[in-house]
C-alpha cells in the first residue's frame, strides 16, 4: 500500500510536470507500448468492422500509430528522420485516403452497400 | 530336326561347286563394277509420283471427267516405255542412279548411308518391266472398271494407283535396303487405302485393317531384319554388302556345308526377311489377310493383290538371296512354308463359291509354289512363275472383274451360267479361258505350265525334296481343278444370271440406277451390260502376252533355261542348284545320268524315274493339269460339248459335285469356311490378345491412371485444403497477415532472442 | 531496454484489453449491445488503470526515467478514442472519435518534441483526410436518422469473429511488447549529445545566424557570421557556444566577397536566441538528406489525385451486364419514353 502511495506521488513528481525538452533521458518504451497498442486496435477494427470506410479508418489508426513509433523512435535517437518519415507517411496516407474513398464510393455505386464482402467474386 | 536335316542335302551341292566358279567369285564378279546409269532411269518410279500429285490436283479441284485415268495411263505407258528402253540399253553391268542424297551419316569409324537412288541390274529390270506394263494395262481397264465412281473417288483411286507404282518401284528399284523398306511399307500403305477404298463399306474397312496389322508382323521382321544387316555388315546399300568379304566368306562356308561358322546373328537375318516376305507374299500363316483383301475394286486386287506387290516378298528373297544362302534354316523353311501354303490355300479355293476368292486363293497357292521354288534354290522358276503368273492372273481377276462389274457385283458362281454365250461377253469368255488354262498348266500350251515345270523338276530332283514336288503335283491337279470349276460354272452351260445386290447399284450413276429401279418394277429381267472396249482390249492384250510367254521359255533355254533365267543370271539372285545344272547338262549332252532310277523320293540327282526331269514333269504335271480339268469338267460341267461330253449340268445350281459334297461329310464345309483358320487364329490370337488387353486396360485404367489421378488427386485435395483461404473476403487475408506476424515474432522471440541471448 | 512492466502483468493486461473490445464491438442485440458496451468500457477502463500504475511502479522501483506527466492523458484519450473508432456502430462518430484520437497523439508528439508534425497532423488529418472521409461517409451511407441502431445495416451493426480478431490482436500486442522487452530493439544510446543533436544543424544555417546576430545587436554594418570558404557552412561551433564573424568590403576578381576583417564571439556573446528549433532541423533534413523522397511523395500524391479523379467520375464504365440491368429497369420505370432507356442509361 505505501508502495502504490509512492508511486502515485512519484508519478506527480514536480519534475516531470516540466516540458519535453527539459526530459534528460530515454521513455522510448511507453511511447511504444502505446503505438503497439493503437496498431493492434486499428488491426483489430480492420478485421472486424463490416463497413469498407470504418476499414480504411483503421488502417489511418494503423498509419497513426507507425507514426508515432517513427516519431518516438527519432526522439530516441536525436534526429530528425523518425520526423521526415512520417511527413512521408502523411502523404501515402493522404494519398490512400484520397484513392480509397474514391474507391469506395465507386463501389458504392455497384452494390449499394459499402459492405467488403459484396466483393467477394474478386477472389479470382 | 527335318528343316535341319535337309539343308544339309541342301548345302552338299555345294559344295560340289568348283571353288573358282564359287558362289562367292560370282557375286563378286556381279557386284564389282557398279557404274552410274543415265539420268532418265528416274522417270520410271517420279513419272507415278507426279500422277499421284496430279489426281490430287485433280480432286482439289473437282475434275469430274476420266482426266485422272488418262493421265495416269498416260505417265505409266511413259515409264514402261522407259523401263524398256532401260531394258534394251542394259549392258551387262550393274549400275546406280542417284535421286538425292537422303541418309549420309557418319559416326566413328561407321557410317550409315542410304542414299535416294536406284541399283539397276537385270532382276530389277525383270520386275520394273511387268509392274509398268501391268499397271499400264489395268490403269486402262480400271479406267472405265471406275467410271461409276467418276467424280466421287474416282481420283483418290488413281491417285492411290500411282502411288503403289511409285512404292513399288522403290521397293524394287531402291538401292539399299532403307528405300526397299519404303517402297515395302509404300505399297502397304496402298494396299490398305484400295482396299479400304469402299470404306462405307463395313467388310471393307474391315479386310483393310486385317491386311494392314497382319503385314505389320512380317514388317516388323523385315525391319529387324534390315537392322541386323545393318550391325552385322556395316551397310545397308546391296552394293556395298553384295561385295563385302564377309559375307564371302560366309558364303563360301555354306558352299561347303560348314554353317557353324557362320555367326548366328548373319543366319538370323534371313530368317527375319523371310517372315517379311511371308506377310507380305500371304504366306502360311501370314496368308489370312489376301482372300479378304477381295473387298478392294478388281483392278486393284488383279494389280496389287495378284502381280505385282504379293511378289515382293519373291523379290526380297531373290535379291537377298546371297544372305538367305548363307543362313542355314532359311531356305528349307521357305520351302516347306511355300509348299504348305500351295496346297492348304488350294484346297480352300476349291470349296469356295465367291470367283474372286477362289482366285485369291489361287494366287496365295501359286505364291506358295513360288515359294517353295525360291526355297528349291531355282530363283529362275520362282521368277519365271511370277512373271507368268502376274499375267495370266492379272488376266483371270480382270476377267471376273468384268463379271462383276457387269453383273451388278455378282460373284457367287451358284449364281451364274453361261456368260461366255451372252451378247457382248464372248473376249470374256475366251480370254478368261486362257487364263484358266494358264493357271491349270495344261501341258505345252501355256506359259503358266513352264513356269511350274521348273518349279516342280526341281523339287524332284533335289534330294530329299521329293515329298515337296509330289504334293506340289497334287496342289497342280487341285488347282486345275479349282480353276476350270469356275470356268464350267461360269462361263459356259445354260445361260442363267441374278444381278448382285450389293454397294455397286449404290454407287452407279443416277442412270444406271434409274435403269435397275425400272427393270426391277417391270419384268424381273436383268440386262447385264457387257465390258466396253477398253476392258476388252486389255483383256486380249493379257491373254495374248500370257500365251507369248511360253516363248520365253524357249529363249536361251540352252544357257540359262529360258529368257527370265538369262535375267536372272546376271543379279543377285543367280543361283540355281547344282543339280539342276548337271541335269540340264546331261540333258542337252545326251549323257546318260550317272545315278540309276530308284524308288521315289530317293532318286538320284537329276532324275526323275530315271527321266530327265523336265521331260518327266510334261508327264506327270501335265496329266496332272488335263485331270484335275476332266474332274472339273465331270462335277460341274454342263450337259454336252461344253462340259467335255462329262457333265450332266442343266441349271446353275445343280451339279454332280452337290451328291460328292453330301457324301464327303464335313470336310467340304470345312474347306469352304477355309479350314477355320480365320477362326483359329481368333480363338488363339485374337481373343486372348482382346482378353489380354482388357486386363491391360483395367491395369491401365486403375493402377497406372489411378497413379497419376493420385498425383493429380493430391494437389487437388491441398488446394481444397487451402482453398477456402482464398475467400474474397479482405478480412480473411488481413487474418492471415496478423496471425503471420504473430507467429513469425513467436518464432524469432523463441528461436532467435532467446538462443542468441544464451549465447 | 528495461522493462517498464513486468511481463505477467503485461499479458495479463493484454487479456483485459481483448477481452473489453471483444465485448465492445458492435453486435446485434436486443436492447442495441449497450450493457456488453459498457461492460468492456469498464474492462478497457480497468486494463489501462492497471498499465499505469504497475508502470508507474515499476519505474518507481528500479528509478527508469519515467514518461511526462501528461503521457498518461494523452495515451488514455489516444487509446480510448481508437477503440471507440472501432466500436462504435455509426460511421461519422467513429470519424469523429478518430479526429480525437489524432489530437491526443498530436499531445504525444508534442511530448516527443515534434512541434512542427503536431500540428501539421492536426491540420492535415483532423482538418483534411478526415473531412473527406466525413463527405464520403455522408454520400455512401443511408443511415437512419434517430437513436434507433436497430434500423442500422448489417454492415455496421455487427461485426465479423470480434473474439478471434481481439485474440489475435491481442497476442500479437503482447509478442510485440515481449519482443520489445525482451532486447529485440536493444538500441544503442544517442551518440551525440542533446546540444550537438539540437543545434548541429546552425552551422549549416548562416542565413539564421545572421539574423539572429544582427537581432541581438552582435554585428555592426558590413559585418556577417564567416564562412567557410570551401563548404560554405557557417563557422559555429554550438557546444562550446562560439562563433566567428566577419566584415565584407565589396568583391575580389573572381566576384568572391572580400574579407577585410574577422573576430570571434565566445560564449559570453552567444544569444540564447541561436538556436536551431524543431522546424529548422525537420526542414534541413528533410531537404538535405532526403530529397529523392520529396519527388516521389510528389509522383505518389500526383498518381492519387488522378487516380481519384479517374474513379469518381460520373460516368463509370459498367459492366455490360449491369448496364444492361440497369436499362431494363430504367426501361420499366419510363415505359412510355422510346429514348427513355438510352438517355436515362447514359445519364446515369
Amino acid at each position: 500500500m505505501m508502495e502504490t502511495l509512492s508511486a502515485l506521488t512519484g508519478l506527480m513528481a514536480p519534475a516531470q510536470l516540466a516540458f519535453p525538452e527539459e526530459v534528460a533521458g530515454s521513455v522510448l518504451a511507453p511511447y511504444l507500448l502505446v503505438s503497439a497498442s493503437m496498431f493492434v486496435i486499428g488491426l483489430i477494427g480492420f478485421l472486424t468492422r463490416k463497413n469498407m470506410i470504418i476499414m480504411f479508418l483503421c488502417t489511418e489508426l494503423m498509419f497513426q500509430a507507425a507514426g508515432l513509433a517513427l516519431i518516438a523512435f527519432g526522439r530516441h535517437h536525436l534526429g530528425a528522420d523518425g520526423q521526415t518519415f512520417v511527413i512521408f507517411v502523411l502523404c501515402v496516407a493522404a494519398a490512400e485516403a484520397a484513392m480509397a474513398l474514391a474507391l469506395v464510393v465507386l463501389l458504392f455505386r455497384h452494390r449499394e452497400t459499402l459492405g467488403a464482402s459484396a466483393w467477394k467474386e474478386l477472389n479470382g | 530336326m527335318m528343316t535341319a536335316s535337309l539343308i544339309n542335302t541342301l548345302s552338299a551341292p555345294l559344295a560340289m561347286a568348283p571353288e573358282s566358279q564359287g558362289p562367292a567369285a560370282h557375286l563378286e564378279h556381279l557386284v564389282s563394277h557398279v557404274g552410274t546409269g543415265p539420268g532418265w532411269v528416274l522417270l520410271i518410279p517420279f513419272l507415278p509420283l507426279l500422277g499421284c500429285a496430279l489426281c490430287g490436283i485433280y480432286a482439289f479441284t473437282g475434275v469430274k471427267s476420266k482426266l485422272p485415268a488418262w493421265t495416269t495411263v498416260g505417265l505409266l505407258a511413259i515409264a514402261f516405255i522407259a523401263t524398256l528402253s532401260m531394258f534394251m540399253g542394259y549392258d551387262g553391268e550393274p549400275y546406280t542412279v542417284q535421286a538425292f542424297e537422303w541418309f549420309n551419316l557418319h559416326y566413328g569409324e561407321r557410317s550409315f548411308i542410304a542414299n535416294f537412288s536406284f541399283f539397276i541390274d537385270k532382276l530389277t529390270i525383270l520386275w520394273m518391266l511387268f509392274v509398268t506394263g501391268l499397271a499400264t494395262l489395268i490403269a486402262l481397264y480400271a479406267s472405265e472398271y471406275m467410271a461409276h465412281d467418276q467424280g466421287m473417288g474416282y481420283c483418290r483411286f488413281f491417285a492411290a494407283f500411282n502411288l503403289f507404282v511409285f512404292s513399288m518401284a522403290c521397293l524394287v528399284m531402291g538401292d539399299n535396303l532403307i528405300m526397299l523398306y519404303l517402297g515395302w511399307e509404300g505399297v502397304g500403305l496402298c494396299s490398305y487405302l484400295l482396299i479400304g477404298y469402299f470404306y462405307k463399306k463395313p467388310d471393307a474397312v474391315a479386310a483393310a485393317k486385317k491386311a494392314f496389322i497382319v503385314n505389320r508382323i512380317g514388317d516388323l521382321g523385315l525391319a529387324l531384319g534390315i537392322y541386323l544387316t545393318f550391325v552385322h555388315f556395316g551397310t545397308v546399300q546391296y552394293a556395298e554388302l553384295f561385295s563385302s568379304d564377309k559375307l564371302h566368306g560366309y558364303i563360301s562356308a555354306a558352299a561347303v556345308g560348314d554353317f557353324s561358322m557362320i555367326p548366328s546373328q548373319a543366319q538370323w537375318i534371313a530368317l527375319l526377311m523371310m517372315i517379311g516376305a511371308f506377310g507380305k507374299s500371304a504366306q502360311f500363316p501370314l496368308y489370312v489377310w489376301l482372300p479378304d483383301a477381295m473387298e478392294g475394286p478388281t483392278p486393284v486386287s488383279a494389280l496389287i493383290h495378284a502381280a505385282t506387290m504379293v511378289t515382293a516378298g519373291v523379290y526380297l528373297i531373290a535379291r537377298m538371296y546371297p544372305v538367305f544362302l548363307v543362313s542355314e534354316h532359311a531356305l528349307p523353311t521357305v520351302a516347306w512354308i511355300g509348299t504348305i501354303t500351295a496346297v492348304l490355300a488350294a484346297t480352300i479355293g476349291m470349296a469356295q463359291f465367291d470367283i474372286k476368292r477362289i482366285m485369291a486363293y489361287s494366287t496365295v497357292s501359286q505364291l506358295g509354289y513360288m515359294f517353295a521354288g525360291l526355297g528349291l534354290l531355282t530363283t529362275t522358276g520362282a521368277a519365271f512363275h511370277v512373271l507368268t503368273h502376274a499375267f495370266f492372273k492379272a488376266l483371270l481377276f480382270l476377267a471376273c472383274g468384268a463379271v462383276m462389274h457387269g453383273f451388278a457385283g455378282q460373284l457367287d458362281l451358284r449364281k451364274l451360267s453361261g456368260v461366255a454365250w451372252m451378247k457382248g461377253w464372248g473376249i470374256v469368255g475366251v480370254t478368261m479361258l486362257v487364263g484358266c488354262m494358264n493357271l491349270a498348266g495344261l501341258p505345252y500350251i501355256t506359259s503358266g505350265f513352264y513356269s511350274k515345270d521348273m518349279i516342280l523338276a526341281e523339287a524332284f530332283i533335289t534330294p530329299g525334296y521329293a515329298v515337296i514336288g509330289w504334293i506340289l503335283v497334287a496342289t497342280a491337279i487341285l488347282t486345275a481343278y479349282y480353276t476350270f470349276r469356275v470356268y464350267f460354272r461360269v462361263f459356259v452351260g445354260p445361260q442363267h444370271a441374278e444381278p448382285g445386290d450389293e454397294y455397286h447399284e449404290e454407287l452407279a450413276e443416277e442412270r444406271v440406277k434409274a435403269e435397275h429401279e425400272e427393270e426391277d418394277h417391270g419384268h424381273h429381267h436383268f440386262h447385264p451390260h457387257a465390258p466396253g472396249w477398253a476392258i476388252n482390249a486389255v483383256l486380249i492384250v493379257l491373254a495374248v502376252a500370257s500365251m507369248l510367254a511360253i516363248a520365253l521359255a524357249y529363249i536361251d533355254k540352252a544357257e540359262h533355261y529360258g529368257w527370265v533365267g538369262s535375267m536372272v543370271a546376271e543379279s543377285t539372285a543367280s543361283f540355281h542348284s547344282p543339280y539342276a545344272a548337271e541335269a540340264h547338262h546331261a540333258h542337252v549332252d545326251h549323257v546318260a545320268p550317272h545315278a540309276v532310277a530308284g524308288p521315289v523320293g530317293t532318286a538320284a540327282p537329276g532324275t526323275v524315274f530315271g527321266m530327265d526331269a523336265h521331260n518327266a514333269m510334261i508327264l506327270i504335271s501335265g496329266i496332272g493339269a488335263i485331270v484335275g480339268v476332266l474332274i472339273a469338267a465331270f462335277l460341274h460341267g454342263p450337259k454336252g460339248w461344253q462340259g467335255l461330253f462329262l457333265g450332266n449340268r442343266e441349271r446353275a445350281d445343280t451339279t454332280r459335285m452337290d451328291a460328292v459334297a453330301r457324301r464327303a461329310g464335313p470336310l467340304p464345309r470345312w474347306a469352304e469356311n477355309k479350314w477355320f483358320v480365320d477362326e483359329f487364329y481368333h480363338a488363339v490370337l485374337v481373343t486372348p490378345l482382346r482378353v489380354i488387353s482388357h486386363i491391360f486396360h483395367w491395369i491401365d485404367k486403375l493402377l497406372i491412371d489411378g497413379l497419376v489421378n493420385i498425383f493429380g488427386f493430391l494437389p487437388r485435395v491441398f488446394a481444397w485444403i487451402i482453398r477456402p483461404s482464398q475467400s474474397g473476403v479482405l478480412q480473411g487475408y488481413a487474418v492471415s497477415m496478423a496471425g503471420g506476424l504473430a507467429v513469425i515474432l513467436f518464432v524469432v522471440l523463441v528461436f532467435v532472442v532467446r538462443a542468441g541471448g544464451g549465447a | 531496454m528495461e522493462q517498464i512492466i513486468d511481463p505477467i502483468a503485461l499479458y495479463l493486461i493484454c487479456g483485459l484489453g481483448a477481452a473489453g473490445i471483444a465485448l465492445a464491438l458492435p453486435r446485434r442485440t436486443p436492447n442495441g449491445g449497450r450493457g456488453l458496451v459498457i461492460t468492456g468500457a469498464i474492462v478497457l477502463a480497468f486494463a489501462f488503470g492497471l498499465a499505469a500504475l504497475l508502470m508507474g511502479l515499476r519505474a518507481n522501483d528500479n528509478g527508469n526515467p519515467q514518461p511526462n506527466f501528461f503521457f498518461y492523458p494523452f495515451a488514455l484519450i489516444a487509446l480510448g478514442s481508437a477503440i471507440r473508432v472501432i466500436t462504435h456502430k455509426r460511421p461519422v462518430y467513429s470519424a469523429l472519435y478518430f479526429i480525437m484520437t489524432i489530437i491526443a497523439s498530436c499531445g504525444l508528439y508534442l511530448l516527443l518534441s515534434a512541434e512542427f508534425l503536431a500540428f501539421a497532423l492536426v491540420i492535415i488529418y483532423a482538418g483534411a483526410i478526415l473531412i473527406t472521409y466525413l463527405f464520403v461517409i455522408m454520400l455512401a451511407t443511408q443511415a437512419p436518422t434517430g437513436e434507433d441502431d436497430s434500423m442500422l445495416g448489417e454492415v455496421d451493426a455487427e461485426s465479423r469473429e470480434p473474439i478471434l480478431a481481439s485474440v489475435i490482436g491481442f497476442v500479437l500486442v503482447g509478442l510485440l511488447t515481449a519482443a520489445m522487452f525482451s532486447g529485440v530493439g536493444r538500441l544503442p544510446e544517442p551518440v551525440m549529445t542533446q546540444a550537438r543533436a539540437q543545434d548541429g544543424v546552425l552551422a549549416y544555417l548562416p542565413g539564421k545566424a545572421d539574423k539572429v546576430l544582427a537581432r541581438n545587436g552582435l554585428l555592426d554594418g558590413g559585418w556577417r557570421v564567416a564562412r567557410d570558404p570551401e563548404t560554405g557552412m557557417a563557422v559555429i561551433d554550438p557546444d562550446e557556444r562560439i562563433s566567428r564573424i566577419e566584415l565584407i568590403e565589396g568583391e575580389d576578381a573572381h566576384g568572391e566577397p572580400l574579407i577585410v576583417a574577422t573576430r570571434t564571439l565566445g560564449p559570453e556573446d552567444w544569444p540564447e536566441e541561436l538556436r536551431a528549433n524543431n522546424l529548422d532541423r525537420l526542414g534541413y533534413n528533410l531537404l538535405n538528406d532526403h530529397p529523392m523522397m520529396i519527388e516521389v511523395a510528389g509522383i505518389i500524391l500526383l498518381m492519387a489525385m488522378l487516380g481519384a479523379t479517374v474513379l469518381a467520375r460520373k460516368h463509370v464504365e459498367l459492366e455490360e451486364d449491369l448496364k444492361a440491368t440497369q436499362a431494363r429497369r430504367l426501361g420499366t420505370m419510363f415505359p412510355e419514353d422510346p429514348h427513355g432507356v438510352t438517355e436515362s442509361g447514359g445519364a446515369s
